[in-house]
């Protein structure tokens, strides 16, 4: 009798260590080896979000890609067949495939990654079907993973702002690599889900263990950009720079009432579809990262600052000597004269840097800072790509008399291209100057900022007659015989607008005679509706804001209205007086 | 309430005449000799087999029917996949088809320019025209490719130009090939 009972209780003790070891020691490892048996975990991949123009058309897009992978233990035999097939069909290098196929000691190669999955499964079926082996069992060499394949259907439109993704992370992860899906990568991506249920044979069995938690989808983000004017912008913009050979240059269009940015095109830029054959340097939006002297259209926020602070007014006489001496050195103007007698909207209309200088010493001490900083200079727009660019503004005591002097007909401050046109949009706004935006609606960059136009807020630079004065004088420079822009004109329509030439910083950090040369404007100008701006930048010497930039404003310009179907107002151009 | 009904009748027989005596005699209970009733077992024990064996026959006919819709379920999804692809597939051939650089060319090939000059406006209605409509020309012909990336001269051979008329040729106008 009491031997049974210690029998019993020695089994009994095995069972209760056996127990703990189980339940105390590691009780998570145990309990997931015995739902790995027969169990499949899935992740449900999330499907990034598209980035839409403003019409809905995509720009970068998600469609269900394949890696194709080899066993070479199983492929080295039938190598050279195969690296043929793949090489036709999918466009791969055949020595390298041949040469993965047939790895040594490998067991696992890489084949060719991002191949739409249509293409993909057929391929490999195909060589399944026709490799089988003695028994009949279909070739086991080559297997398919998900890869998701990023597409850009429109290619070089637009490229500069939408980016584009690298290859994959083994595990899936998308990796941006520059532009919109950079910044908005977040956004965009979503988050995976994951599904675990029991399976035999490869079905799932219905009353097993069955968990899903679904994938949340990366939201879309829709542009302001207009991919087909954005496409024309990219043409005009390449016509314009290679004709004058240039270096580069930048093309924005602006809707005047909204801020939003229907085009924004760089030259030189790249395919967002085969990035890899272009320079790195080009996987950006110049017009943001890039600064420079904008020159002769700054005058327009000069002249419009002076107006408004009762400094001055359009039809003020003005007399211009041909040299003016200050402090440092003589100021010019780009064409030779004697003494010119100027209206204010004279110096304007011809551009004349003497003239301005002399109409600014009006301000008091700051107060040209003041007006620019209200305009945007200085300070980035926010339009949700990465890497823009402040540009500068001189302050405290950067901001001597001959900077003061040199910064009234824009020298020695540094803008970008959107900042530039956003100020320039101030006056053909009637002195509201309107945030611009790249994103409609509202969405959220990886810096945890929401920009879009829902975000985009407004303030009063200048008066409303201020900004109508002021662009009453931009009309006259496109006037034939007023003004040095008459190329910029668009018949039947009245414009309003202002050149620049401009020193320009080179490579070396200094001016090193090169020039970048400008236009910016709006149209219809007594009931503006877009403003549009175009920069070259280094092209070749001689070439001027108004006739190289000129012409490219008035086609994009006169493309963007007839596409919206802006009418003319019919009103006549006004005239006021340019010398006295 | 049914413990107190029966203390009355216990003090019952000192009390009572003879006559409810013996009647109480005949009333009070006595040990009957049990009565064996063999009910039939046989119709229970099928009718129990039948609904066991109905309940395992259903449940396994259940259980296969859900497998069978399991299966069906994979090879819908699969179906569903692959017309997913081939949606996709069709789908980005389109937005190819759709690219701006090629609709452009097109256009060109049939002889016509995106216009760069001025529209008019045709006021419906009053048919009157305004603005400064103007044909569009040969002059505003754009660029409608970017130029390629650069490459570096080894990858960028010179174009050979073959010129045509003086390969050397026989008689019969093949090429002479025996020099």
């Amino acid at each position: 009798m009491q031997i049974g009972f210690l029998i019993i209780a020695m089994v009994l003790s095995v069972f209760a260590a056996r127990l703990v070891q189980l339940q105390g020691v590691d009780p998570r490892s145990y309990a997931q080896m015995a739902a790995a048996e027969g169990t499949q975990d899935v992740v449900l991949p999330a499907t990034r979000g598209e980035i839409v123009d403003r019409k809905g058309r995509p720009l970068a897009g998600s469609v269900d890609g394949r890696m194709i992978v080899a066993d070479p233990k199983v492929t080295s035999k039938v190598a050279p067949e195969l690296a043929t097939i793949l090489s036709d069909r999918l466009g791969i290098d055949y020595f390298e495939a041949l040469k993965r196929l047939r790895a040594e000691a490998s067991r696992f190669e890489y084949i060719a990654r991002q191949v739409p999955a249509s293409k993909a499964e057929k391929v490999v079926d195909e060589i399944r079907e026709k490799f089988k082996d003695e028994k009949g069992r279909p070739f086991a060499g080559l297997m398919t993973e998900r890869d998701p394949l990023r597409v850009y259907p429109s290619r070089t439109v637009a490229a500069n702002l939408v980016g584009f993704l690298g290859t994959p992370t083994n595990k899936g992860a998308a990796q941006p690599l520059a532009g919109l899906e950079t910044s908005f990568n977040r956004y965009l991506s979503g988050k995976d889900g994951e599904a675990r249920y029991t399976v035999g044979a490869g079905n799932q069995i219905p009353l097993g263990d069955n968990t899903i938690t679904p994938a949340v989808d990366g939201k879309s983000l829709q542009l302001t950009i207009d991919s087909d004017l954005q496409y024309y912008a990219q043409r005009v913009l390449q016509k314009t720079v290679v004709g004058a050979g240039g270096k580069s240059g930048i093309a924005v269009v602006v809707d005047t009432r909204t801020g939003e940015v229907l085009a924004l095109a760089d030259y030189p830029t790249y395919d967002a579809a085969d990035p890899y054959d272009y320079d790195k340097d080009l996987y950006k939006s110049s017009a943001l990262t890039d600064v420079y002297e904008p020159g002769s259209v700054e005058k327009v926020l000069t002249m419009s600052a002076l107006i408004d602070a009762g400094l001055a007014y359009k039809d003020q006489k003005f007399k211009v000597p041909g040299k003016l001496y200050r402090q440092d050195r003589p100021i010019g103007d780009y064409w030779d004269h004697g003494m010119l007698k100027l209206t204010l909207a004279g110096i304007l209309a011809k551009s004349s840097n003497i003239g301005t200088v002399l109409a600014a010493d009006q301000f008091k001490r700051g107060q040209l800072r003041q007006y620019l900083e209200r305009f945007g200079l200085g300070a980035r727009t926010g339009v949700g790509l990465g890497g823009e660019t402040k540009g500068i503004l001189p302050n405290g005591s950067d901001w001597t008399s001959q900077v003061g002097d040199r910064i009234a007909f824009g020298q020695s401050l540094s803008v970008n291209a959107l900042q530039m046109a956003a100020a320039v949009n101030t006056i053909a706004n009637g002195g509201v100057r309107i945030d611009p935006s790249l994103v409609k609606g509202s969405a959220t960059t990886d810096g945890g900022v929401a920009v879009g136009t829902d975000n985009a807020t407004s303030r009063r630079v200048i008066s409303e007659k201020a900004a109508h004065e002021t662009m009453l004088m931009m009309e006259r420079v496109v006037d034939p015989d007023a003004g040095v822009a008459p190329r910029a004109a668009i018949p039947g329509y009245r414009v309003a607008g202002k050149t620049g030439t401009a020193q320009r910083v080179g490579d070396n950090g200094g001016y090193d005679g090169s020039t970048t040369v400008s236009f910016a404007g709006f149209a219809p100008a007594d009931k503006p509706r877009f403003t549009v701006y175009v920069v070259v930048h280094s092209p070749r010497a001689g070439s001027g804001g108004g006739s190289t930039a000129g012409p490219a404003f008035a086609e994009l310009m006169s493309y963007t209205l007839r596409r919206y179907g802006v009418a003319p107002t019919g009103a006549k151009p006004n005239q006021t007086p340019v010398e006295w | 309430m049914s413990s107190t009904a029966p203390q009355p009748r216990n003090r019952l027989p000192h009390a009572a005449p003879r006559i409810a005596q013996a009647a109480l005699q005949r009333a009070r209970l006595s040990v009957v000799p049990r009565r064996r009733s063999r009910a039939p077992r046989m119709p229970f024990v099928a009718f129990v087999s039948v609904i066991l064996l109905a309940g395992v026959i259903g449940l396994l006919l259940f259980n296969t029917s859900m497998q069978q819709a399991s299966f069906r379920e994979t090879a819908l999804e699969k179906q569903a996949t692959d017309l997913g692809v081939q949606q996709e597939a069709l789908e980005m051939d389109l937005q190819d088809l759709n690219n701006q650089e090629r609709v452009a060319a097109a256009a060109e090939k049939l002889g016509m320019v995106i216009p760069s000059t001025p529209a008019g406006v045709l006021h419906l209605g009053s048919g009157r025209i305004t603005g400064n409509p103007t044909p569009a020309s040969g002059a505003d012909r754009l660029p409608l490719r970017m130029p390629g990336p650069r490459k570096p001269a080894s990858l960028d051979p010179k174009q050979v130009t073959v010129k045509s008329g003086t390969a050397d040729t026989a008689a019969n106008g093949a090429p002479n090939r025996d020099r």
